[in-house]
């Protein structure tokens, strides 16, 4: 079964790159089996379509406006997506995320389950930096994404480097710096 | 009496964009064009290291990210006076060659074409009769009767449904919808196959470039794809015969299927050639370079003024003055602090927004978020066209061989298809290209251009490997104090030029005059119309509730507002407002 894991938003407007930075927290910290394709799709709407149309199931990481606070958390599925139920356009953009899975699905593509978790912002001003509120949530959609990879039978495993430095490795940090004092 | 029709936002294009008009008699007497959002990118560039600006201009738009990514490199290597080893140049041409293939055929098929061609009346359609009009203007592989058969049945599975998808914003039955249902048929097959080769382009891209949609082999001096042909991990001659692959695909479907279809749309809304001259002003910057420096190039690239070609006047180098220093941006009418007019490194970005009193844009006062770009003349400050229009028509001015041959193609193939359907081919023409239909026919036009340009690129770069040559990139160093650069890059939607301030190797000033400011922006100092606005003026509005015609003129131009914000909104299509006066 292929799995892709897109991360779109915008990095430049702060709580726009939740996804991106999701998806690159996603990357450096964990190894799949089987493996994963991690996408920084950006801003990319129908440049998305290729990964898209050559995946079966897709997790996408996103900015959402939806009714509530910001930092709170919201999972669509593929059919609440697709079916207009939900009152939401990904809008401003020129073909959205929404209408490229279904003009994948109109050139033949296999998608069989797609989630997207979404966070409501709290900024979206020309900032680096997620607001306080975002940046707390990054946690617990962190766990939310791992759930489906779980229930779409992904193994997941902390890489070696993202765990606990060994005391040695401190002291040794330590040192140096007292060196240069 | 006058009606005021508010669009808000435009759909299918890239960013927020409302336009206003006020509609008499069935025509547009008026227009205001209004971005309704700020990017404010250029702050965050402020202090960082020039060798980073390009990763984060990338960013600035998920359409043109390659784009913002060549223009931001170039102006540092200007600032420096630093050459581009001639591998560079040419890996780099072909990523924008390949960019401009893909952004053109998506442009046209996904984003425009359902302007013209009514998806739902395609279903009417007799296979048969689609089959024997497309092999009648052109041989292209896939337009046998099966091919029309099945997408037709698939298209019917689709609408019935229920997911309209991306076809769900059509006008669907609208008046102005002029294309019998067997063309209608056509287009949507060659819209799906579109959707094949804009992905071969992007894959060209992703193979050079790293990834996609963010290229990552750029450095400020050249390009960061280590070249050895015979080692796996870098570009070696396998990849590069599958990119090579990739850009004759593409090459053909442009060839045998884009340039046809926009002739034969084209020929069936002959008044249109009419409508939408709007601002015939037209400036290009020139590109592909052919050398180390940037003073020979592929593309070319200068001024027109009133339409004439006689009045070209070429930019001959990334150095050339007649552009660098010519370029002004004004705020009369911007929501910024102040009323300057101002050369870009002189610029200052303090957002100020005053908003729309009323609900609607009052046009004595500020109404957008996009400055209002000029270019100095003999005859002052004036408002320019750019984007595949103004290229192809300073090309042909310029008597570019590759453009005057299709060009010259382009007009007898419509002179013929408008005498198979009973029309008088009288007074067709380069000067028709000035319209609302013509921007689509230039756009095409240059995608033709261009696609075999891409295959010069690859030959010279093979070539240039063979002898032995793997350089790719020259180091950059900052000296202490001030330094200023500007680098231009013809991208898809027309001149975008980036300009940047470097004091002591950090940024101190950055700013992009983009395309679609150009072209989209308000009114300046001294009254004059931006080029959405001014080609309004005239167009035909058959249903002010269903203002088909504004989003044609509108989309002839390939907007991107590159505010780049990407919600999920609880916006749901395009909002219209009409309110009688």
């Amino acid at each position: 079964m292929k799995v892709c894991i897109l991360g779109v938003g915008n990095i430049l407007l702060s709580d726009e790159g939740f996804g991106v930075k999701l998806l690159h927290l996603l990357e450096s910290k964990y190894t799949y089996e089987p493996p994963v394709k991690l996408v920084d799709g950006g801003t990319g709407g129908l440049r998305l379509l290729n990964e898209i149309a050559t995946t079966e199931n897709l997790l996408v990481l996103d900015t959402v406006n939806a009714k509530g606070k910001p930092g709170e958390l919201v999972v669509y599925r593929k059919k609440e997506l697709l079916s207009g139920s939900l009152p939401l356009k990904l809008s401003p953009h020129q073909i959205g995320i929404q209408e490229a899975i279904s003009l994948s699905e109109l050139i033949g593509g296999k998608l069989k389950d797609v989630r997207l978790i979404g966070v409501i912002p709290e900024s979206l001003e020309a900032s680096l930096e997620l607001s306080r509120p975002v940046r707390q949530a990054l946690p617990r959609a962190e766990r939310l994404a791992l759930a489906v990879l779980d229930e779409w039978g992904i193994k997941v495993k902390m890489k070696e480097s993202q765990q606990t430095p060994k005391p040695r490795g401190g002291s040794r940090v330590r040192r140096r710096s007292d060196e240069d004092s | 009496m006058g009606k005021r029709i508010v669009v808000d936002p435009i759909t299918r294009i890239e960013g927020h964009l409302r336009i206003e008009v006020v509609a008499e008699n069935g025509y547009v007497k008026d227009a205001y064009s209004s971005a309704q959002m700020w990017r404010g990118i250029e702050v965050i560039l402020k202090g960082r290291s020039p060798n980073d600006a390009w990763f984060f201009t990338q960013r600035i738009c998920g359409v043109c990210t390659t784009v913002h990514a060549i223009a931001s490199v170039r102006a540092v290597e200007n600032a420096l006076k630093l050459e581009v080893p001639y591998n560079a140049q040419m890996i780099r041409n072909i990523i924008i060659s390949a960019h401009a293939l893909h952004d053109h055929i998506v442009h046209f098929y996904h984003l425009s074409a359902l302007d013209w061609v009514d998806v739902v009346s395609a279903l009417k359609a007799d296979p048969v009769k689609t089959a024997r009009i497309a092999q009648s203007i052109s041989d292209w592989k896939l337009n046998g009767v099966p091919t029309f058969r099945s997408v037709q049945e698939k298209l019917k599975k689709f609408v019935n449904s229920g997911q309209l998808g991306p076809f769900a914003n059509g006008y669907w039955g609208h008046p102005a919808m002029k294309l019998p249902p067997e063309v209608n048929l056509l287009a949507v097959a060659h819209y799906l196959q579109a959707l094949d080769y804009q992905r071969k382009a992007d894959m060209a891209i992703a193979i050079l470039g790293g990834k996609n949609p963010h290229i990552q082999n750029l450095a400020v001096g050249g390009v960061a794809t280590a070249i050895n042909p015979d080692n796996q991990a870098t570009l070696n001659m396998e990849r590069l015969y599958y990119v090579k692959q990739l850009l004759e695909e593409v090459r053909e479907f442009v060839h045998k299927v884009y340039v046809p279809d926009v002739i034969a749309i084209g020929a069936f809304y002959k008044e249109w050639f009419n409508y939408g001259r709007g601002v015939d002003n037209y400036l290009a910057v020139p590109d592909l370079p052919q050398d180390t420096k940037g003073e020979k190039f592929d593309i070319p690239g200068g001024v027109l003024i009133g339409g004439r070609l006689s009045s070209f006047k070429p930019i001959k180098s990334f150095n050339d003055s007649f552009f660098i220093e010519n370029v002004a941006e004004c705020i009369a009418h911007s929501w910024y602090r102040g009323e300057w007019l101002r050369h870009p490194w002189k610029e200052e970005t303090v957002p100020e927004y005053t908003g729309m009193p009323g609900g609607y844009i009052d046009g004595r006062g500020k109404y957008s978020w996009a400055k209002a770009p000029r270019f100095r003349t003999e005859k002052g400050y004036l408002p320019m066209q750019v984007g595949p229009l103004a290229q192809i028509l300073t090309g042909y001015a310029s008597g570019n061989r590759l453009v005057r041959k299709y060009v010259d193609s382009a007009i007898s193939q419509l002179r013929s298809v408008l005498s198979t359907l009973g029309e008088s081919p009288e007074g067709v023409g380069v000067d028709m290209l000035q319209s609302t239909p013509g921007r689509h026919l230039a756009r095409a036009l240059r995608a033709q251009v261009i696609s075999d340009l891409a295959l010069k690129q690859w030959q010279q770069l093979v070539d240039n490997i063979a002898k032995g040559d793997y350089e790719i990139c020259n180091k950059a160093t900052y000296p202490k104090g001030e330094i200023r650069g500007c680098g231009f890059h013809e991208a898809p939607r027309g001149t975008l030029s980036h300009w940047c301030v470097i004091e002591n190797g950090r940024i101190k000033n950055y700013q992009c005059v983009v395309p679609s400011t150009w072209n989209s922006g308000p009114r300046d100092h001294s009254g004059q119309m931006g080029p959405y606005e001014a080609s309004l003026v005239g167009n035909p509005v058959a249903q002010p509730e269903r203002p088909l015609e504004v989003l044609r003129t509108i989309h002839s131009f390939d907007p991107c507002i590159a505010c780049a914000v990407h919600m999920v909104e609880p916006h749901r299509g395009e909002v219209v407002r009409v309110k009688v006066l």
